[in-house]
């Protein structure tokens, strides 16, 4: 312990420290503490001490009342964030369960109302005790120090409390038959590191240490010649019993990883039967958009388009996408510019060639058949059409109405 | 303070003879009751059965409960349950009575589990795959073994018990300290195994591993409140006023409290499993329990076994208030009855829940002959066991 009074600070009285004997004895000096209305101050003893509560006049702890709230907050709040996360801001279907749905939600409301609990607990006590706290003016008592954890019984008042006047109680506490007093002092009016610098210099230390690990571990790891096995932190993943592409399978007699189909059968969605509605084509004829083209159709087809080809394509269908721009400014030397919807080369193609051309891509264009469902790509078929009606409409592409419409304001 | 306690205040006394006769005859003329006034019922004799097994079910779980008691306190060395012990030890000897009482379950065993049926078995593929267990020889030898167990050990505890009242005997503590560690688990497994063939096989094709832990839960639940409300009123009656104290209902009320959140935390492992899987074999059996009224039966399981003592007993002061403990201790024990009730009826009472006053007067009549077999096993017997130990620290005890 640092030794205050080599430093030449002013000192002022911080409390008294009356040491007892046994358990008899410091129970029968904290009731009379506690009947003269003390209210700053506490006793240190070994071992708790059934009696010590009422003996020393303290109320029940607030701690069940935190725990019970931090159980009630964990127990909403688990079952709201189920609540918002899988029903309403992203609605999945797990399980083939409702989203919303209680049993399966339970365990995990069990859990949060359980670990809110006990960071009631644990974090109320804390603070109720107010820790985290290094220091404390007691830690300048040698005897204090050496035997509250051991085999002595303290009682402490604080010159803080009201009722503190320095001789009257020396004379109560020697009226208590203490094995001894001691007066405890603090630095005056000084902000006082709470952490001792032992204990910041162990602290640090061994925080400094720990922060060194991850680097080395990266440095060394870097430094370590290419051929060694490198450091497997999670072997299961590194190393997982499937097979490989292009690797012989030990477990099948041909000796194929990838097994065909059994003879006969046909994977579930197999059945493509109907080319002209799949492939976009009957024998060498390309065919016309299958689907029924309405105002549902071209929402779909459009919402698709924007989500899939506006990239390249421009929202507009006249191919100039955010992509194809910034590769037109680049100059990208393998650039191939994509064409607008206008272009007479796609205004002349068939549905059938353009459904082609998204399932299996064109030039620079990827193939989207994996990605883009055989109805929504014939929806965006359907609304490539509108696009380009759009640049290219005649009078008679419109309504009846609307044409005179038009033609009465251009007389005008 | 041992000494201060007042011989006259410590045993049954003239309580105990009158409880034994009062008791055989209520018990005679409530179960011949409910036996004729099932033959008015659509059901006949079946009806009664029913209400016999699972008023058996409710009286063996109070005893069981009491047995698991004795022992986990003998592991525990526990000091704060002695006074409150040798109640325990006298109900738990009650399995005898329960023993006696099976033979009307083996009377009606035709009716009560459709496996005894040879023309089921004969067409039923999954019942001949079970044959080799759910016959009906094996059976019965299982019911002599779990009885056999149960009996052997809870006569031990009491027996042992009552004799170092006079020798004061220390030693005799150790033993029972000994004997109770084996004991856990041979009671664990014969309660679990005795609850798969009582209750489970009422449908031989539905399975769940839980289930004995789900008996184990509501029996040992049941079994305190049943010391809370015996403790409340003898105390009325003038008995162990110095014993038994605040501190020793509270640890009582501690007890169901947390067993009250482990049914319902086994209850729902059952369940949740189950419905999850959503695999037609096992959800049956609660798809029985959902529909045709007995949904309604579910969720107040739910609410009357759980939450409502659940709120009622996590207050400290209910627990320090022996009427109101009583009370709610009297509660829980009317809706482990019908968790019983809803385990054994479905399968017969398909589309309504009909309790009838078959169930009451079978209950009432059967509480009579437990009473009795209490009162036969108390008999003069001192209410406390005077020469443990660890009395004296039983009598100071208190709650932090």
């Amino acid at each position: 312990m640092p030794d205050h009074s080599s430093r030449n600070k002013k000192m002022k009285l911080h409390g008294l420290l009356a040491e007892f004997k046994d358990v008899d004895s410091i129970l029968k000096a904290s009731r009379a503490i506690r009947d003269k209305g003390f209210k700053k101050w506490d006793t240190h003893t070994p071992f708790p001490i059934h009696g010590m509560d009422p003996a020393m006049g303290l109320k029940k702890s607030l701690i069940p009342k935190i725990v019970l709230g931090g159980g009630l907050i964990g127990g909403v709040g688990g079952l709201a964030l189920q609540w918002w996360t899988n029903a309403v801001d992203y609605p999945w279907i797990v399980s083939g369960k409702p989203l919303f749905s209680v049993p399966a939600n339970i365990p995990i409301v069990f859990e949060t109302t359980v670990l809110l609990a006990a960071f009631g607990a644990v974090f109320g006590m804390f603070i109720l005790n107010n820790l985290p706290s290094l220091y404390n003016p007691l830690f300048s008592s040698k005897n204090f120090v050496q035997g509250a954890t051991d085999d002595k019984f303290f009682v402490y008042i604080e010159a803080q409390d009201p009722k503190f006047a320095p001789d009257r109680v020396r004379e109560l506490l020697e009226s208590l038959n203490p094995e001894s007093i001691e007066e405890i002092e603090e630095e005056e009016d000084e902000w006082v590191p709470k952490l001792s610098p032992q204990m910041a210099w162990t602290l640090g230390s061994i925080v400094f240490c720990l922060v060194l690990i991850p680097p080395i571990y990266i440095a060394r790891a870097q430094a370590k010649d290419r051929n060694s096995p490198r450091v497997q932190l999670i072997p299961d993943m590194d190393q997982q019993p499937r097979v490989n592409a292009q690797s012989a399978s030990p477990i099948f007699i041909d000796g194929r990883g990838m097994r065909n189909y059994v003879q006969g059968t046909v994977a579930r969605g197999g059945a493509q039967t109907d080319t002209g509605y799949y492939v976009g084509a009957v024998g060498e004829t390309w065919v016309d958009n299958p689907l029924k083209v309405d105002m549902a159709l071209l929402e779909r087809g459009k919402e698709r388009f924007d989500i899939y080809c506006a990239l390249c394509h421009g929202f507009d269908g006249l191919g100039k996408g955010p992509i194809a721009t910034r590769a037109a400014n680049l100059r990208e030397p393998n650039w191939v510019p994509p064409l607008s919807m206008t272009d007479s080369t796609v205004l002349e193609r068939e549905d059938g060639h353009l459904f082609n051309t998204i399932t299996n891509g064109i030039r620079n264009m990827p193939a989207y058949g994996d990605q883009i469902s055989v109805e929504d790509r014939w929806a965006i078929v359907a609304y490539v059409r509108a696009l380009q009606k759009s640049q290219h409409a005649t009078l008679k592409d419109l309504p009846s109405e609307e044409r005179e419409r038009l033609l009465k304001e251009g007389q005008q | 303070m041992a000494d201060k306690l007042d011989s006259q205040t410590i045993s049954l006394g003239p309580i105990g003879p009158a409880l034994l006769k009062i008791g055989v005859i209520v018990g005679i003329i409530g179960l011949a009751a409910a036996f004729m006034g099932s033959y008015t019922t659509e059901l006949k004799s079946e009806r009664f059965y029913l209400s016999y097994l699972v008023n058996f079910a409710f009286y063996l779980s109070l005893s069981i409960g009491a047995l698991f008691f004795i022992l986990t306190q003998h592991i525990g060395r526990a000091g704060w349950s002695v006074v409150v012990r040798r109640v325990a030890e006298a109900f738990a000897a009650n399995v005898a009575l329960m023993f006696v009482l099976f033979g009307v379950i083996f009377i009606g065993m035709g009716e009560i589990y459709s496996w005894t049926d040879p023309d089921r078995l004969a067409h039923d593929t999954i019942l001949q795959g079970k044959e080799p267990y759910l016959n009906t020889p094996f059976f019965l030898v299982r019911i002599l073994i779990y009885f056999g167990v149960w009996i052997l050990l809870t006569q031990y505890f009491l027996k042992g018990s009552v004799g170092q009242d006079s020798s004061k005997d220390p030693k005799k503590t150790e033993k029972m300290q000994m004997v109770s560690a084996p004991g856990i688990p041979i009671t664990a497994l014969t309660v679990t195994f005795a609850s798969f063939d009582l209750l489970m096989s009422r449908d031989p094709h539905w399975f769940s591993t839980i289930f004995g832990v789900y008996y184990f839960a509501g029996s040992f639940l049941a079994f305190f409140s049943l010391m809370a409300i015996f403790f409340c009123v003898i105390q009325s009656k003038g008995l162990l006023k110095d014993a038994i104290t605040v501190e020793h209902y509270h640890d009582i009320g501690k007890y169901m409290f947390g067993f009250t959140v482990f049914w319902a935390y086994i209850a729902f492992s059952q369940f949740m499993l189950i419905w999850y899987g959503n695999i037609p074999e096992e959800t049956v059996w609660y798809i029985r329990r959902f529909e045709g009224g007995w949904e309604t039966a579910s969720y107040f399981l739910l609410v009357g076994h759980f939450i409502i003592p659940f709120i009622v007993l996590i207050n400290r002061f209910v627990k320090r208030i022996p009427a109101l403990l009583a009370t709610i201790a009297f509660w829980i024990l009317l809706v482990h009855w019908f968790d019983l009730y809803w385990i054994v009826m479905p399968e017969s009472l398909k589309g309504h829940v009909g309790i009838s006053w078959i169930d009451i007067a079978c209950f009432i009549g059967m509480g009579g002959l437990y009473l009795a077999g209490f009162a036969f096993f108390m008999g003069d017997k001192a209410l406390i066991p005077q020469g443990d130990p660890r009395l004296e620290e039983s009598l100071h005890f208190k709650n932090a």
